[in-house]
Parts: C-alpha cells; structure tokens; sequence
C-alpha cells in the first residue's frame, strides 16, 4: 500500500469507544421492548423537530408565492415580459413542488406524533396488566394553546390559497386543454370540410361510380375523431378535496400543539414486588457481561474491559485505543461479545467503523453511534422475550413479533495529532479513492476535498452541480460565502482575511501607507539601518523629503550581489571587500546574542564605603605638604555614549617638540647645482650643518636667516588646526590643538564609535617667505611678502587607536618622503646623540605628541562569552590556568594563548606558526644577502594593507585569520602581519618568534623578534622596519609574552621594555613556558595551509590601475582648487614617472641627488615643490586623503603648474605598493 | 495618513498584598496599525516600596504609531509581577487598559485581576507561592473564552499617559 515516494511513518489511529446500548436484547421484557420502540420513535422526531422540514417547507413556499405575487406586479412587468412570464412559470411549478413535499412531510410529522402516543398508551396498559414498572421511561405530552381565531384564520387562508393555486393551475391545464381541443377541432373541421368538398366534386363528377366511399368516411381511425372540449374545472370540487387532504395532514384549526416530551422520571419497581419470572429475568440481566474487541485488517488489536449489562441495557465503556498503524487502513471492526455468568462468550455481532476522513482528528471527532444487530435465536424461561423468537403483546398470542439483538455502539474514530500538531496521518496518496464518488453529491467536503473548500471556484462549482438549495438555512452560510466570492467579477483572494470587515473602514490602502515616503524613513530609522541611523530631523510631510533619501539605500539593496568594481579599481579587492563584509556580517550575527548579556556591574556603580584605613590615608593626605609646581594626575571621569551630541567631544593633540627636522638646502640656482649633486656620501656627513653659514643668501632665499621654519598642521576630518611657526631643525611648540570629534550620523554609540574609520593627520610644514615686492624701491616703505609651506612629512594616527588608548603619549618617527627636494637632513644633531651607535643617519625626524579624547570615552569591552572549540579539552583548561597564574603576578602583560579564528571558533596560538614559503621573486632578488631579503619580505608583508579588527568587527574582539586567508583577504591588523612575517622568517631559517605587547601608538599590538648572529631585532611587521634591541626609538614599548611555533613563553622578568629584558627563552627563570616537562607538547597540528601559492604579479593590471588612479587623482586636486585654474606640467610629469620605479627599485634610498640633478637640468626655470608619497594599495580612499593632506593643492600663486604621477608596483597575490610623485611648480621670473 | 505617539510612563502600582513588584508590559494593536518607532514591550525593574505601599516604577513608554483605520486601536496590557525573597517570581495581577483616543495628557488606572485556583492551589499560594497563571497572554486583553474563569481582584497599576494625534482629522475623526 505504501506508495512509492512516502517513507513509512507512524501514524496513529485514536478509537474512543464510549459505550454499548442495546435496543434490543434478549433479556428485554416486554416493557423493554416497548420502550425502545418509543424511545426509538421519540429521538426520529426529536430530529425531526430539530430539522423542521414541514416550517422550512412552508417558509419557501410562502416565499415562491411572495416572488409570484411582486413578479405579477404590473408596474413591474413592463420592462421584459418574456423573462418574468417564464420565471414565474418556474416559480409556480416550484409552488407546486414544494407544497407537496410540505404535504408530505407535516403528514408524516402527524403520523409520528400520532404513534408515539400510541405506543405509550400500549406501555401504559402493559405496565397496569403487568403491574410492575421495568424501566422509568415517562412520556409527557404538554399542550400548546393556540389563539383560535388567528389560528382558524391562516388554516382558511392556507387552504384558500392552496385552492386558488390549484384552481389557477387546473385552468391553466384547462386552457391548455382548450387550445388542444380547439386545435384538434379545427383540423377535423377543416378535414371534415375537405372530405365535404371532395364529396361534392364526386358527386358533382361521378356519383355512382364509388359509392362505397361514403360509407367509409365516418369510419374511425380514418380521419381524426371529433374532439370533446374540456371540462372547465370546478372551485367547489377543488375545495373538497383539499380540505380534505388538509384533515388528513394538518392540525385542525384550534387544536393545541401537542408537544410529547420523553422523560426517565418513572420509578422501577423494586425487585420483592415482582412476580418470580420478572425477577429471574432481573437476575439473567446481572449475570451477563459485555465486552468488544477492536480488529484491524482482520486482527485483532486490542479489547475492551469486561463490563456488566446495566438494567436498562447500557455498557458504558470510556475507552480510547491509540493505534500506531504505518499503512492506509483498509478496515476497522468491532466485535460485540457477551458473558453469560461462568459458561463461554458468544459473539453478538460486529460493527464495522467507517476509517475517518483525514480531517478529522482527535478532540474534534463526534461521537457517532454505530447499529449493529445479531442473527443468534435465544429463547428464555423468564419474562424475556428472547431473540430471533416469535412472542406477542397480546393475551391471545395474535400479532406475533420476531426481535433480533441488536443495539448500538458510540464510538469514535479520529487520526491522532502529534506533538508539533500535525494530524499523523498516512499520505493521502495511500487510500483507496474509489468509495468517495459515491458521497460527492452529498458532501462538499468528500466531494472537493478539504483543501477545496478554500478553493471559491470549486466550491461554487460544487454548489452548482449539486443543485444546493439556496433557501435551505444549513446551507446559508455557505450560500453568502459563494455569492459574496462570485459577485462581481470573479476574484478571488490569495489570502484568508482575519477582520473581515476592515477594508471597510480603513482611511486608506496599504499601498498609500506603504508609499509615504516619512513613515519609510522612520521605520528605516527605528530599523537602524546603516544609511539611516540616527537620522536627524525627519521632516512632518511627505512633499519635503527628497526622493535621493533613499537612492542609496536602494541601490545597495539592488546590489547586495553585484560586485561593484567603480569605487575599488581593482576587480580583486572588489571581490575581496565583498568578501570581508559578508563574513563581517556573519560574524556581527554570531555575536549579537553575545553582547546582549549585560552583568549587574554593566548597569550600576557602587561606589565603596570609605572604611577607617582610608580615611586615615586622607587625613594624612591634609597634613601633607602642598607641590603646586608638581601637580598629580587626577583621573577623568568616563563619559558614556548616550549623552553626548555632536560638538561634545573634542580631539586633544598636544604637540610638544619635534627632533631632527630636515633642513633648507641652500640652493644658489642652477649653475651651482651641479657641483652640490656630485657630493658624495661622506662629504655629506662630515659637510658642516648650518644653512646660513653656505655662501651668500641668493635670490631665493631674500629673508632666510633660518634653518627651518617648521610648524605642525592637525587634520581631522577635514578640520584644521594648527600650531605658531617655531624656528629650527629641533623645535619646541608646547601647544594644545582642539579637534572636534564628529561620529558618523550623530550615533554615539560605542559600537560606531569602533568603527570610525578617520585617521589623525599630523603634518609638518616649514613656512617659507617669499619676497614678492617688484619694485626694490618699495622695500624701504613696506613689505610685500608672500607666504609658502613645503610639505616635510607626517604621522598618521588612526582615531580607532586613539579611542581605544585613551591616550596616546610618546615620540613617534615622522613619515618623511624619501625625496624632499631643497631639504636635507642636519647632521651635527646625530653626532651629538653618541650614545646611539647602531642608529644609521638614514634615520629619520621625530615628533613627541600626546594625544587624547575629552572627554574620556568608554571603549568597548571585549566579549566575555566562551566560544566553542576543536581543541583538546585538557589543553583548554591548561590554557586557562596559565593564563589565571600570569594575569596574577603581572596583570598588565597580555598573554593570549587561545584566540578566535575567522569562523569565532577558539583556535590555540602556536597552530598558527608554521614555516611558510615567501613569494620566490623575493628569494631571487639577493640570493646572496640573507639581510637583504629578510629586508624585502618585511616590505612585502607590510605593503598589504592594514585594517583593524575593531572596524572590521566593530565592538567584537580580535579575530586571527591564516595567513592564506590574510593573503586573500589582502586587509589585516598587526596580529596578521606579524603571523605572516614569523613564518616567512621560519622559512627563511632564522629563529623567529612573535612578541605580544604594548606598542605606540599601536597599544596592544603584535611584533616579530628574530635572533640574528649575536644580537635580536625587532621587526614592526606594519611598517616593515626593523630595530635593534637597544634602539630607544624602537616603538614596542613592552613585551608580554613570546610565541613560538611549539611553545609560548611568558615573560616573567620585572620589567618589560626590551631595552631592559633578556630575549634568552631557556632560562626558565625569565620565561614561563607553556608547555614544560609536567605538560609537554602534544604536537599540534597547524591551521596553517602546507604552502602558500602565489599567482605572479599581474602587470597589466598594475598599469591599468595605474593610469586610473592618476586620472582620479588629478580630477580631485582641480576639485579642491575650485577657484583657481590648475594646469598641469605635462613635461615634469612624465619626468616624474620615469623617477618612481627608480624609487621602488632602492626603496626609497640613495637616489635623491641624482634626481634633483636630473629635475633641475630639466626644469631649470621653475621653483619646484613636491615629493613622493608612498604607500600600499588598498583603495582609493587613503590616497586621496594622503594627497589631500599634504596640502599641495593649497598654492595659490596665479602662475602655478601641478605634476603629478603615480607608479604601481604589482608583488605576487596582487600585492601593490603605490608612489604617487605630486609637486608644484612655479616659474621662477 | 494618521499618526498616534504615545508617549507616557507606567508609573507605578498601588493595592498589591505582595511586595516587590515588577510589571512585564506590551502594546497590542490590530493589523492596520504599523509601528514606526519605540519599543512594542518591556519589562520594569523590582520595585520594593519602603515607605507606603505603592511600588514606583517610572517607566518610560514612547512609541509611534502610523495607521489607516480605527480598528484595533493600540490597548496596553500589563502583567504584574511580585518577586520573593528566594528571587522566584508569582504573578500578582493582569490588567489591560486602551490607550486613550483623545490626545492630552492622561492619567490611567489600570485595575488587575489574577486567576483563581481550586481551594488547594489558593492554600499552597499564601503558603508557598506560585498559583495559576494563564496560557497565553492574550487572553488578558481579548474578551474571548474568559466566561470559565474564576479571578480575584489584584491591585491598581498607575499610568501617565500622554497623546499626540496627528491627520486624524483628514479622515473624518474629529479630535
């Protein structure tokens, strides 16, 4: 039976078997017999009363008669006669129909009532003959008095009209009649003349000749007989008739209603007052028992308990079978057993049960009473009557009655639902379609289905085919429902509506509502949805908000899949960024249940109780002596996100001195030039420092007495501020800059806070004044000067860092071009610093700053959940405890022995270091210099861009990506890059290993520590530089802990600045290790791939990218001079162009004269401004930020030309380092 | 396009034999009404009066609504909460008011009721506590199928109320 497509599943049949009763039983007395019967006959016309067929009935007709009566109405008729002359013909035939089904009906109805009181009246006279009383039937019969007059008055009425109906239709038969008769009539006229007229021609020819024929023509069958007209019909006859009819069916007028009511209120005679035989039959009763049993497909499934016959025949069971069935059930029986006393059980009967519809399921089953009866023959020797015996009322024995057992069974029969309520039924497609045809008529359900009952089509075809009665009020419902789906046009609705009458009473559709362009954005808003937080001002009408409100929104809809390559040039990072924002996003959703579970610590500050020790040290405190000039730190109050506005927060940059500024290069003009470029390295160290000591001031220099000039430009989201003009290679400013800090769209917040992506530009200027007076008479009466910053370089804080740190203090190396023409470095500066040897002269400027937000704001706490795992569950816990004992004795060295991966799974620190191989070109290039390439595979790993993790995962934690993935990804945080420099260094075969600690101005941060021959040196994986250990400039700070391919050591030495620190990792008195001999390395597998593949340097792309992002950048900077014309030196440009490789090849190094010796042969009368900028590639963005902030574009000489040039190097896996030569030029006159 | 704000407090509860109260609160509305902003429910801390008997919760409730028909306007319904000494928590009180439809400001006071149990459920109650809770929460503010049960009366729950209304005079509701 299972079909092929549907598993075996177990459903389960729920049989409620609720009792037994007998309606006939051998046992039965006669009384019994009699009272079934009338209890029989009671419930037939307790239905019947409840159907009310014979009012129903009547209604209708009294209604046809009402359609007639408006359909005769002669103001009506006028429009189309020929339709309602044929619906009233209709109508009355229907009258005629329908009255005499009511006929029937109330006649039956008499006849039941009349029976009933028949059979009571025959109980009645048995219970008196018998003298004993066996069951407490009781019938009532309760009277209805009736108003006799109005009463009589609508029987004549009634009969009145049934006679004018009869009359009418009778004439109407009559008339029809007539007109048979007239026709008939005429044709046998006009036969009867024709056969006169022949007659007459006969005679008239030849009258002897056939003198048969007129003996023929009278003959029958011969021509049409002479018609009978009709008789009319009689009123009087008519009206006998009916009343008679009327008689027989109706109540007579004035009668009152009888209205039988069958109650159990009788007693039962006790048993000492009945003769012998009743109480034998008494004593048979009790001895019986009844029991059923349930069979299934033929077996025998479960059976009922064993009850006892009640006196009135009852067995009342109450039992429910749950049957766990796999197929369609093919057929369900009851059989009835009875007991009698000790001796065996005969089988009574069966019941068969019908297999319920699939809609139906427990709690909503009836309960239905199933017939059964038995052919046993049973005859007794007490009052009762047996079974399948003849007996009699009658004293004489006449009118014999043969009684076979039967009864009924209640009982019901439902599917079982399931626990996620679904009914458990076999699929449909299991049963047996073939007995259903036999129901569609009757039942719209068995007919259309279930499911066709929603179908309005369907059903309405149904109530068609089926001839549904539109009057009949069970049908009512159903009826309005049809109609009010079919009116109209036929549509119908997709959906079922719960208040039905809404549509009604709505104001307006929900297209209106959906379309209101101010409720779309506050519930954009309410969504926060990222184009739309905290969206200020929402404006009160629709007419003011702009339709572009939503473009872009809209747009990224539209393009969620799309990949976008305009805003990225590059097709790879396009992917890429699609990428990193898709696993953003997962991983947002990972953690958002995450930062939901707020701590009573996050909601409420108790501050403590001062106790005694306290107050004492404060009372001391009072007596202690006042420093004025000493002030302490006093900590700041922590300000939290909700209440703060735009304009609150404010960017503190204290910009304290600067060492080593470069210096003006005295240039004469071109015809000195020459000599000043073939100086050779060491005649530029030991060349004597100070510019005003060079030969005389030449033209360009009219007032420069100084060195330098140099000042400090703050920029911070486009806003500028900046510091006075200090004099010197070493100035010393002392000067507090305030920023404004705006975040994005107003939302303070602390998670959008982490994502702000703005960096801080700190750019040094040296201001130069020119001498612009035409005239030298002028100069005695006034000055005419004109003032000109050269770009010198610039630090680059990123404000996520600065938010994180909550300040930032310390000296920083100035990002210093590595051509700064008409500059050069002092050198007295650096012999004074003997204390440094290992510094090379190469070496760069620096700046001391100390910055910080004020207020203080709260940063982002990490998540503390725990994350799942595929690590060793003892190895977790070590982990745990390891890091407990070091976060005990030194709390602020970080120590992270487990760390998330990209899918937020914990993943131990040491997988992640493993020797990696680094792209071979890199290997290639100094084959012979293992300095060299280590060198260069710093650069690479530095030129991929750096993202922190808190902008990628804003307020999440630190995720860890492999170095394939970080390689893919091209974007990663220090961890990343230091991961990936490790295991190139690994590879390379050098002892590597991976400094967790304290950096400026990164913070917590990530270096790589390698051991060269004798000594260490620490790589800054971001910038690619290196540091000796001893090197005061180096900007790790402190050392938390080292880690190893296999192990991972904690630094347990007092202090934690490299300078002060052993790197030895054997002496296990410096270093705590994680693994020892209690717990020694298990060997774990790396998460690391076995080998990293590199594709080459796509080259064409690079140039592509190269002239695209030329173009842009050039279309920007005529952006920015919005009122001055830009030209540009096409000539300088491409000497510019032909410069930058030369300077990827030296990175930066060595190549400075040569090019200025080149620029100045060629462009000999311009005063030339400008430098290289360098940097890796990761979009457009940073470099129109970089360009911007050099603020080379804010020349605005009339006569002045830009050049400008980009160079892209492409490395292995896309990995391009950018150089962007911008510069100015002025005609010298 | 009409628009409803209501914006208000609960402000506490009055009458409860139960100390340290907290209410559990929601805004039902019917299908034509559209949220636009504010949070639809929420929950008060536990409130434990020490002077007097009222509990003060000073709840804010803001919400904007948007909608295009009378039907289903905005009812709030509360469940009042006492939380005992061992941190369990036993209902003290349903209630359910309308939001009321004439703009201003309005004070509310919301009576509750709870269910009642058998004789041996109330007995365990004022020993132990717990006691009969109801199935699903609507039934607290849809007057169906309540016929069958047997409720005690609770204490009041107080709230400030306040309404804007706007456009609903663009549809014929004069206001």
């Amino acid at each position: 039976m299972i079909g092929s497509g549907d598993p075996p599943g177990n459903f389960q049949l729920d049989i409620d078997i609720s009792g037994l009763i007998f309606t006939h039983h051998p046992c039965f007395s006669r009384e019994h017999v009699l009272a079934a019967k009338l209890a029989q006959l009671y419930d037939q016309y307790l239905a019947r009363c409840q159907r009310n067929k014979a009012k129903f009935l009547s209604d209708k007709l009294q209604a046809l008669r009402n359609a007639v009566q408006t359909g005769l109405d002669p103001a009506k008729t006028q429009k189309s006669v020929d339709i309602t002359q044929k619906a009233i013909n209709e109508y009355k035939s229907e009258i005629r129909q329908t009255r005499k089904l009511r006929d029937a009906e109330q006649e039956k109805d008499r006849t039941l009532l009349k029976t009933i009181i028949k059979v009571w009246k025959e109980m009645k006279s048995l219970r008196e003959f018998q003298r004993f009383t066996n069951t407490p039937l009781k019938l009532v019969l309760r009277k209805e008095k009736v108003d006799q007059k109005a009463d009589a008055e609508a029987y004549e009425a009634e009969i009145q009209a049934e006679v004018s109906e009869l009359l009418e239709e009778l004439s109407e038969e009559h008339e029809q009649r007539m007109e048979e008769y007239r026709a008939a009539y005429q044709q046998w006229k006009a036969w009867k003349k024709a056969q006169r007229a022949k007659k007459k021609k006969k005679k008239h020819a030849a009258a002897e000749e056939h003198p048969e024929e007129e003996g023929e023509e009278p003959l029958p069958g011969e021509g049409p007989v002479k018609p009978v007209p009709p008789e009319p019909p009689s009123g009087a006859v008519l009206e006998q008739q009916v009343r008679e009819r009327a008689a027989r069916s109706r109540r007579r007028p004035g009668e009152p209603t009888l209205v039988p009511e069958l109650t159990l209120a009788g007693s039962v005679t006790p048993n000492d007052q009945c003769p012998r035989v009743e109480v034998l039959r008494r004593e048979d009763v009790k001895r019986r028992s009844v029991y059923l049993k349930v069979i299934f497909n033929g077996k025998e499934v479960s059976r009922t308990e064993v009850r006892p016959l009640g006196a009135d025949f009852r067995v009342h069971f109450g039992q429910i079978f749950n049957l766990q069935i796999v197929n369609w059930p093919e057929s369900l029986t009851l059989q009835v057993y009875e007991t009698v006393g000790h001796s065996g059980t005969t089988l009574l009967a069966e019941v068969f049960l019908p297999i319920p519809e699939s809609t139906v399921v427990s709690g909503r089953a009836p309960t239905e009473e199933v017939e059964f009866s038995s052919t046993q023959h049973v005859t007794l020797d007490h009052e009762g009557v047996g079974s399948g015996v003849p007996f009699s009322f009658e004293a004489d024995g006449s009118n014999q009655l043969i009684l076979m057992t039967s009864g009924k069974v209640s009982n019901s029969v439902a599917w079982a639902i399931g626990e996620n309520g679904i009914p458990l039924i076999p699929p449909l497609s299991q049963q047996s379609i073939g007995f259903r045809s036999a129901l569609k008529r009757a039942d719209a359900i068995s007919s259309i289905g279930a499911s066709g009952l929603t179908d309005m089509k369907k059903l309405a075809k149904w109530a068609a085919e089926s001839k549904l009665d539109p009057n009949d009020p069970s049908n009512g419902p159903l009826m309005q429902l049809i109609s009010v789906a079919t009116s109209g046009e036929s549509y119908v609705p997709g959906f079922f509506r719960l208040e039905q009458l809404q549509q009604e009473f709505n104001f307006m559709s929900d297209e209106e509502l959906n379309r209101s362009k101010r409720f779309r954005l506050l519930h954009l808003r309410s969504q926060e949805v990222p184009e739309f937080r905290n969206y200020k001002q929402i404006p009160a009408y629709d007419r003011e908000i702009m339709e572009k409100v939503f473009q872009d929104y809209e747009k990224r809809l539209r393009d969620r899949n799309v990949i976008e390559t305009k805003d990225h040039v590059d097709g790879h990072r396009a992917v890429v960024a699609k990428y990193l924002q898709q696993v953003r996003e997962s991983v947002l959703n990972r953690f958002l249940i995450a930062k939901r579970h707020f701590l009573l610590t996050d909601l409420i500050v108790e501050e403590e109780v001062p106790n005694i020790s306290i107050l004492g040290l404060s009372l001391f405190k009072l007596a202690e002596q006042k420093r004025p000039l000493r002030p302490r730190r006093k900590g700041r109050k922590k300000v939290t996100a909700q209440n703060l506005s735009d304009g609150d927060i404010k960017l503190l940059v204290n910009i304290i001195r600067a060492y080593d500024i470069p210096v003006r290069k005295p240039v004469a003009g071109k015809f000195q030039q020459p000599a000043r470029s073939s100086r050779t390295f060491g005649e530029k160290c030991a060349a004597s420092p100070p510019a005003h000591s060079s030969p005389a001031p030449s033209a360009d220099y009219p007032l420069g007495q100084v060195l330098v000039r140099p000042f400090v430009e703050v920029s911070f989201q486009r806003t500028i501020c900046h510091t006075t003009t200090a004099e010197g290679p070493n100035p010393s400013w002392n000067e507090e800059l305030e920023l404004p800090f705006r975040a994005p769209n107003g939302d303070y917040s602390m998670t959008s806070l982490q994502s702000v992506k703005d960096d801080v530009f700190i750019n040094i200027f040296d201001e130069v004044l020119y001498d612009i007076s035409e005239d030298d008479r002028e100069r005695g009466s006034g000055t005419h000067t004109r003032i000109e910053r050269h770009w010198l370089g610039c630090v680059k804080i990123p404000f996520s860092t600065i938010y994180f740190q909550a300040r930032i203090d310390g000296t920083f190396k100035i990002d210093i071009p590595p051509v700064l023409l008409g500059y050069s470095k002092e050198r007295s500066v650096i012999l004074e610093r003997g204390f440094d040897p290992v510094r090379s002269l190469s070496e760069g400027s620096y700046i001391t700053l100390f910055i910080t937000i004020e207020p203080q704001l709260v940063p982002g706490e990490p998540v503390r959940e725990k994350f799942d795992s595929q690590e060793d569950e003892k190895l977790l816990q070590a982990t745990e405890k390891f890091q407990a004992e070091c976060a005990l004795k030194f709390p602020n060295r970080q120590c992270p022995a487990t760390v998330l991966d990209l899918s937020g799974k914990t993943v131990f620190v040491t997988r992640y270091l493993k020797p990696l191989n680094p792209p071979p070109e890199l290997l290639e290039a100094h084959p012979n210099n293992p300095q060299a390439t280590a060198e260069l595979v710093a650069r690479y790993v530095s030129l991929i861009p750096f993202l922190p993790d808190s902008v990628s995962f804003a307020g999440i934690c630190d995720l860890w990506s492999t170095s394939d993935q970080f390689l893919d990804l091209l974007a990663g945080d220090e961890e990343e890059h230091a991961v990936l420099l490790c295991n190139y260094f690994l590879s390379l075969g050098k002892k590597a290993w991976l400094v967790m600690g304290n950096a400026i101005p990164e913070g917590p941060t990530a270096y790589v520590l390698t051991r060269e021959q004798s000594h260490y040196l620490i790589w800054n994986p971001c910038s690619g530089h290196f540091y000796a250990q001893f090197d005061t400039f180096c900007p790790l700070k402190s050392v938390g802990c080292l880690i190893g391919p296999d192990n991972i050591w904690f630094n347990i030495q007092r202090y934690d600045s490299p300078l002060r620190i052993n790197f030895d990792v054997t002496k296990p008195k410096l270093w705590k290790s994680f693994f020892s001999r209690s717990l020694p390395y298990p060997g774990l597998s790396s998460v690391q791939p076995e080998e990293l593949v590199y594709q080459g340097s796509d080259k064409a792309a690079a140039a592509e990218l190269q002239d695209r992002i030329e173009k842009i950048l050039k279309e920007k900077i005529m952006d920015w001079r919005p009122r001055h014309l830009t030209r540009w030196n096409r000539y300088c440009t491409s000497t510019l162009r032909h410069f930058l490789p030369l300077l990827e090849a030296s990175r930066g190094a060595g190549v400075e004269d040569d090019h200025r010796a080149e620029l100045l042969r060629q462009l000999g009368d311009y005063r030339f401004s400008g430098f290289p900028l360098h940097m890796p590639y990761s979009e457009l963005k940073p470099l129109i930020e970089a360009v911007y902030s050099t603020g080379v574009h804010n020349i605005d000489v009339p006569s002045v030309e830009f050049a400008l040039a980009v160079y892209v190097h492409p490395y292995p896996k896309s990995v391009l380092s950018v150089w962007i030569y911008v510069a100015s030029l002025i005609r010298n006159r | 396009m009409a628009e409803v704000h209501v914006i208000g407090q609960i402000v506490g509860a009055t009458g409860f034999s139960e100390s340290s109260l907290f209410c559990k609160w929601g805004v039902h509305t019917g299908a034509a009404w559209k949220l636009l902003s504010g949070v639809r429910e929420g929950q008060t801390q536990v409130d434990t009066p020490q002077i007097g008997d009222m509990a003060y919760w000073s709840h804010p409730i803001d919400l904007h609504f948007a909608t295009k028909g009378l039907q289903g306007w905005p009812r709030l319904h509360l469940q009042v909460w006492s939380q005992d000494s061992f941190g369990r928590c036993q209902l003290a009180g349903y209630g359910f008011c309308h939001v009321p439809s004439s703009p201003g400001t309005h004070k509310l006071d919301c009576p509750t009721w709870r269910p009642l149990g058998s004789w041996r459920e109330q007995l365990a109650r004022a020993f132990v506590g717990g006691g009969p809770q109801l199935l699903h929460g609507d039934a607290i503010y849809s007057g169906a199928d309540r016929y069958r049960l047997h409720t005690a009366a609770g204490g009041t729950v107080h709230l400030d109320l306040g309404l804007l209304l706007r456009h609903f005079d663009r549809y014929g509701v004069e206001c």
